[in-house]
């Protein structure tokens, strides 16, 4: 069958650039024919797998089809630009816990870190092993950071902020020691020979009411606490010799203090009973260490951000590609994003939405901000905008079918962080979980649905879907952590990871 | 002429003659005819002078009619002396005088009238033709030498023929040729006379065809002109006596009219009916708005197969036949069947005539008469001109979330004042405190017995919520307060100091500070035994007083808690009927008491009544009141919602009926302009409701979502629908168990 052909030109960002030529394609043709054009047109020696974005949507059907869709004549020339098409996510490993998981963290080498609703801070290594499971807070924590330990010469020593219902952030050092005497009684650790150590440092009080989010830089020298009070509390990651602010708690009336030390510790003492009960699986079979926290020094924020007329619900530092250096970034729910300097602590723009309560921010780019809000969608800010009191019209936005709950950005950390960020400047995938259990990929330039979905949990038809509530993509390593109401899942976005774990 | 007038005579004298001999009169008159002619003429022209006496005879009265018998008498006298006057006076006289003959037969004098003169214009059997044999096909005698006979029997001969050389020479020599035709009854040729021809050529230039006739010839002055002039009457007679005598029968004319108008039968001042007639533009005027009357229904063409010879296809075979004939008149499809016949000779009587004639009467018996005029109404535009939805977002539009609570229903429901923390209670006695945004439980009380209420202060500097169970009310405190804030609410619900206790049946106790946990309540208060449980609580604005209301106890179940001074009053003595919801009034010291068909509003600095708003339902179940305090909504049992403009009346602005089953709860958003609805058929209706601080603007009430999620369970849906404080976000609690969170 003769079919006719359309004018089409290809560009591309990814490393397999073609001569800037017009190649006339049959409008029969698929995502897989054009693929393997462009593979054979390059004499690839590894096939590798394109997807192509035709006026930001990516193309599924025929070309043809595609045209007639959108009313393109066979006379227009087409822009076609290439991607790297992703491969479909497969489910790595499952890590149930007891309590929903708020929030995850991907970036240690070799660890994965979760912060769950009871308070428990767990770590796992990637053979599934449950390493240490630390009681670091009374109250749900629901976010958590984890950062390298510049202070600490050993390089098993990790820094997490944790950010919890109780009003405080905890600042705790994770050490690992090759000492195995005080899990004797624990016959089952056959394989372990290391022990890992959860030592709080300081506890950043500031916030009057429970906090969302607790960030930290690039370099792990500050922090970033949000909170329900509409406060932003900026600290550095120095541990003080001396308490900073005075004991609130001494104030309190009441039961004595002596009487409320008492309950927690029974408390305690039960939430860690219930959870060596439940964790019975055999790789998972760390007893709970309830720490101790009476030791730990108080910390002052250096400055607290105030301009939010509501709850904060993520605050962001500017790093070296995506925004700007020594700013911060936050949404809340009063409808606003808002860039700070964080030298100065003032508020040096706002970007008005109307009526949309933001749960998440990431920044893809320097002037770029994406958010996700309760009224289902993610959008997409251009930063650069002016400030006015009209809500700022959105780049784009994506709809999701369910109320989406956080965004992810490949990141990618340790040595290789400069080398692998330095080649890209601005990122055009976005990972968002929502409540309804789908965690979905989007890429920035395709609007219309996204790249891939999967079900995080594997959730059961007939019942209610569990929620995600967090996910962390570590780009170099190819996963993707989610957390939520069904525990922790890892899942792989590229298939050499999967290779070279295994 | 003459020649009539000879016959008449002839059969006047001899009736019997033979035929023969008149036969000899015709042949021998003819010569005579051209003389009498001239005579008559001559004669006549000497006759003109005696014109008028003739017009003398003509205008003589009736009563002078015997003169008249008389000169006929005389006439007939006369007649019989002298032929020729008669003939005279005949031509003369328009209509022929009649002779006085004595008949022959009888012996009877008789009037015979001379014979109509057939003249020129009478009819053309008058003519001679000299071949009488009719109209015939001629060529009948083409063999013979004979074209026919005349009138006596004898044959009249072919007369000679040129043949078709001398007809074109004639045509050549002959100038009479163009003007004569074959004659075929005589096998002749006939040229128009001269005569003729002038007749001809003057109609032909529309003229008078008669060449006698002079239009322009001198009129006869009869009567003007010198000496003609009539000075004298006519008549001698003298004037009758009927001219000058009044006329009797005119006055019985005028005494009847007079009788009549006197009897009162004519009206004399009778306006003048407008017999008039008047001309107007009959087009002019709107056609009259009846309608004409409707046509009479048309009767069905035939079709193909009522054909007496239908084509083949139509005829039924013998299976349908057989089917049709067991068919019941009623069911079948045609009434009759289609026949045929291969000529019309061979059809039949048609059997069906009576029947079919009777039907066509009984349709037109049954045709309607009159024409309904259909009224055309285009439904949308009696609809109320209302916003687009779209335009007054934001409100919420789908579940966010959907926290599972227990299998027990879910009575109720309360949110912080910051809108960050949801309280749910169930049937089983479970309190659970949750995040709204997430959905996740954060800490749960236990207590015996159903929850009946749950209300959160509105205090934003102490945080704590009410339960009330079994006539007992207990003050709860979340955990994770700030010191402040916590130290706060704990010294105002266990303070160090009591203040002095009053005498009242209600108990207050706090727990004492050394057992007291987050887990127990800090302060209980007891109704009084047998109160029953407390269905309702609301706070007031400032957070300081409580109301509840029981479903059971004296004074209507209605109570007044204070928290600062520990104490509670029945602020109603005695209340007629049953309490169903109270609420303040969230700017005046006001206090809504709703009973079961009444919302009474009292003023509780004042201690009096000052206004009861009839909603007119019979059994009201839920009453918000909007955060101005001008406007009121009481939703009922029966479905409705009723809206009362406080200021404006007692009846309500508005009553809507939108929910298919029992309406639990109502609640205006405290910052939006939105109110919702739930109800036992498991729907939320979200409404827009903007309220103008213009008096004489009415409130715009805009339904703009249905929220459905919500399973029903033993007949209840929804139970209680609460706003979030800060966002358009509403929260459901349902029986099924579950609280939703809605988002926009």
């Amino acid at each position: 069958m003769e079919s006719t052909s359309q004018p089409v030109i290809f560009t591309t960002q990814t490393s397999f650039p073609l001569p800037y030529q017009k190649f006339f394609i049959p409008t029969s043709w698929r995502r897989y024919h054009l693929s393997q054009l462009v593979n054979k047109a390059l004499s690839l020696s590894k096939i590798v797998p394109f997807d192509f974005l035709v006026k930001g949507e990516i193309l599924r059907t025929s070309l043809g089809e595609w045209c007639a869709e959108h009313g393109v004549g066979e006379e227009e020339t087409l822009e076609i630009e290439y991607i790297e098409s992703v491969l479909p996510p497969q489910k790595l490993s499952d890590f149930p816990h007891d309590d929903w998981v708020s929030s995850v963290s991907c970036q240690p080498d070799g660890y994965f870190v979760t912060g769950s609703y009871d308070g428990i801070v767990r770590m796992f290594n990637y053979s599934r092993t449950l390493i240490t499971s630390s009681k670091l807070h009374n109250a749900p924590i629901t976010s958590i950071t984890t950062m390298d330990d510049a202070s600490y010469t050993s390089n098993s020593a990790q820094l997490v902020a944790t950010a919890s219902h109780d009003l405080t952030a905890l600042l705790t050092r994770f050490t690992q020691t090759s000492d195995d005497q005080e899990d004797q009684e624990d016959s089952n650790l056959s394989t372990t020979t290391t022990t890992t150590k959860a030592t709080p440092l300081a506890a950043l009080h500031l916030h009057t009411s429970p906090l969302t989010c607790i960030t930290s830089n690039e370099n792990s020298t500050h922090l970033l606490t949000a909170s329900w009070d509409s406060l932003i509390g900026v600290w550095d990651t120095k541990v003080p010799g001396e308490h900073e602010i005075g004991d609130i708690r001494a104030s309190a009336p009441g039961p004595s203090r002596k009487r409320r030390k008492v309950v927690e510790e029974e408390q305690d003492e039960q939430w860690a009973a219930e959870g060596a009960g439940v964790n019975g699986g055999p790789n998972r079979s760390t007893v709970t260490v309830v720490v101790e926290t009476k030791n730990v020094k108080r910390k002052a924020p250096i400055t607290v951000l105030k301009s939010h007329k509501s709850r904060v619900s993520c605050a962001l530092f500017g790093s070296q590609f995506r925004g700007i250096e020594g700013r911060a970034y936050s949404c809340g729910f009063d409808s606003t994003v808002r860039v700070w300097d964080v030298e100065t602590g003032l508020c040096e723009h706002t970007i008005n939405a109307s009526e949309k309560a933001f749960t998440s921010l990431a920044l893809p780019s320097t002037n770029l901000a994406v958010a996700t809000a309760t009224d289902r969608s993610m959008t997409m800010y251009d930063l650069r905008i002016p400030t006015t009191a009209v809500p700022a019209a959105p780049e784009s936005s994506y709809m999701h079918p369910s109320t989406p709950s956080c965004i992810a950005l490949p990141s990618y950390s340790g040595p290789k962080a400069q080398s692998a960020t330095s080649s890209v400047t601005s990122v055009n995938e976005v990972i968002t979980g929502a409540y309804d259990g789908i965690v979905r990929m989007w890429d920035l330039r395709s609007t219309k649905s996204a790249v891939t979905s999967f079900d995080a949990f594997g959730n059961e038809r007939d019942k209610d879907s569990k929620k995600v509530l967090a996910v962390d993509w570590n780009a170099e390593k190819g996963v993707v952590g989610i957390g939520g109401e069904g525990g922790f899942v890892v899942w792989s976005f590229k298939e050499d990871v999967v290779s070279s774990r295994s | 002429m003459a020649l009539k007038r000879k016959k008449a005579s002839q059969n006047e004298s001899d009736d019997a003659d033979e035929l023969n001999a008149e036969i000899a009169n015709l042949e021998m008159l003819t010569d005579e005819e051209e003389e009498e002619q001239d005579d008559s003429a001559s004669f006549d022209d000497g006759q003109v002078d005696d014109f008028p006496e003739i017009v003398q005879s003509s205008d003589e009265d009736e009563s002078e009619s015997e003169d008249v018998e008389d000169e006929e008498d005389v006439d007939e006298h006369s007649s019989s002396e002298n032929d020729s006057d008669t003939d005279d006076d005949s031509e003369l006289h328009i209509f022929p005088k009649a002779k006085t003959v004595v008949s022959q037969i009888t012996g009877q004098p008789k009037l015979v009238y001379p014979d109509i003169e057939p003249e020129y214009d009478s009819d053309s059997s008058t003519e001679d033709a000299p071949n009488r044999v009719g109209n015939i096909p001629m060529h009948w005698y083409d063999d013979l030498p004979h074209i026919g006979y005349d009138i006596n029997g004898k044959k009249v001969l072919r007369p000679a023929r040129g043949d078709e050389l001398d007809k074109f020479l004639a045509t050549v020599e002959d100038p009479s040729t163009w003007t004569s035709a074959f004659d075929k009854n005589t096998q002749t040729d006939k040229s128009l006379t001269a005569q003729e021809l002038d007749i001809i050529r003057r109609l032909y230039e529309n003229e008078n065809p008669d060449a006698a006739y002079d239009p322009y010839e001198p009129m006869t002055e009869w009567f003007t002109g010198k000496g003609k002039e009539e000075i004298m009457p006519l008549s001698a007679a003298p004037e009758p006596k009927r001219r000058w005598v009044p006329s009797r029968w005119e006055k019985q004319k005028v005494m009847k009219i007079v009788r009549a108008i006197r009897q009162g039968r004519i009206l004399p001042s009778k306006p003048k009916s407008t017999t008039k007639m008047e001309f107007y533009a009959i087009w002019s005027q709107p056609t009259a708005p009846v309608a004409p009357p409707p046509p009479a229904p048309k009767l069905n063409l035939p079709l193909h197969s009522e054909s007496y010879n239908p084509p083949e296809e139509f005829l039924p075979t013998e299976e349908e036949r057989k089917e049709w004939e067991e068919q019941d008149i009623e069911d079948r499809e045609k009434d009759y069947l289609p026949n045929k016949y291969s000529s019309l000779r061979l059809v039949p009587a048609y059997d069906r005539f009576i029947k079919e004639r009777f039907n066509r009467q009984l349709d037109l018996y049954l045709a309607p008469r009159v024409q309904r005029v259909k009224l055309n109404i285009d439904p949308n535009s009696l609809l109320p001109k209302l916003p687009s939805p779209n335009s007054l977002k934001p409100f919420p539009t789908y579940r966010s979330l959907r926290f599972v609570q227990s299998s027990g229903r879910v009575r109720c429901m309360s949110i912080s004042p910051e809108g960050d923390w949801v309280v749910s209670g169930d049937e089983n006695g479970i309190v659970i405190l949750w995040e709204v945004n997430v959905g996740r439980e954060v800490k749960r009380w236990k207590f015996s017995g159903k929850i009946g209420a749950l209300d959160w202060c509105p205090r934003t500097d102490a945080c704590y919520f009410v339960v009330t169970t079994e006539e007992t009310i207990y003050f709860l405190i979340p955990p994770n307060l700030t010191a402040t804030v916590f130290s706060l609410t704990h010294s105002l619900l266990a303070p160090t100091t009591l203040p002095p206790t009053t005498s009242s049946p209600v108990k207050w106790e706090t727990a004492s500070s050394g057992t007291w946990t987050l887990d127990k309540p800090i302060l209980t208060v007891k109704l009084p035994p047998a109160s029953g449980l407390p269905i309702q609580t609301t706070w007031h604005r400032r957070g300081d007083y409580l109301a509840t209301v029981s479903n059971n106890g004296a004074q209507g179940g209605v109570w007044i808690h204070q928290i600062t001074r520990r104490h509670s009053q029945a602020p109603f003595k005695k209340i007629k009927g049953v309490v169903q919801v109270v609420l303040f009034h969230p700017s005046k010291p006001h206090f809504f008491v709703a009973t079961q068909q009444y919302v009474r509003l009292y003023n509780l600095a004042e201690q009096k009544l000052v206004k009861t708003f009839m909603p007119g339902i019979r059994w009201i179940s839920s009453m918000d009141v909007h955060p101005s305090g001008d406007h009121l909504i009481v939703g009922g049992y029966d479905r409705k919602l009723c809206w009362f403009d406080l200021e404006l009346s007692d009846k309500p602005f508005k009553v809507m009926r939108y929910h298919s089953r029992a309406i639990r709860s109502l609640h205006f958003h405290p910052t939006y302009p939105l109110f919702a609805s739930s109800s036992d058929d498991g729907s939320i209706q979200i409404f827009h409701s903007r309220v103008y601080s213009d008096l004489m603007t009415d409130p715009l009430i805009v339904p703009l979502k249905i929220l459905r999620g919500h399973q029903i369970r033993e007949g209840l849906g929804v139970l209680q629908v609460r706003w979030c404080h800060s966002q358009p976000w509403l929260l459901s609690a349902g029986a099924d168990g579950s609280v939703a969170v809605w988002c926009s």
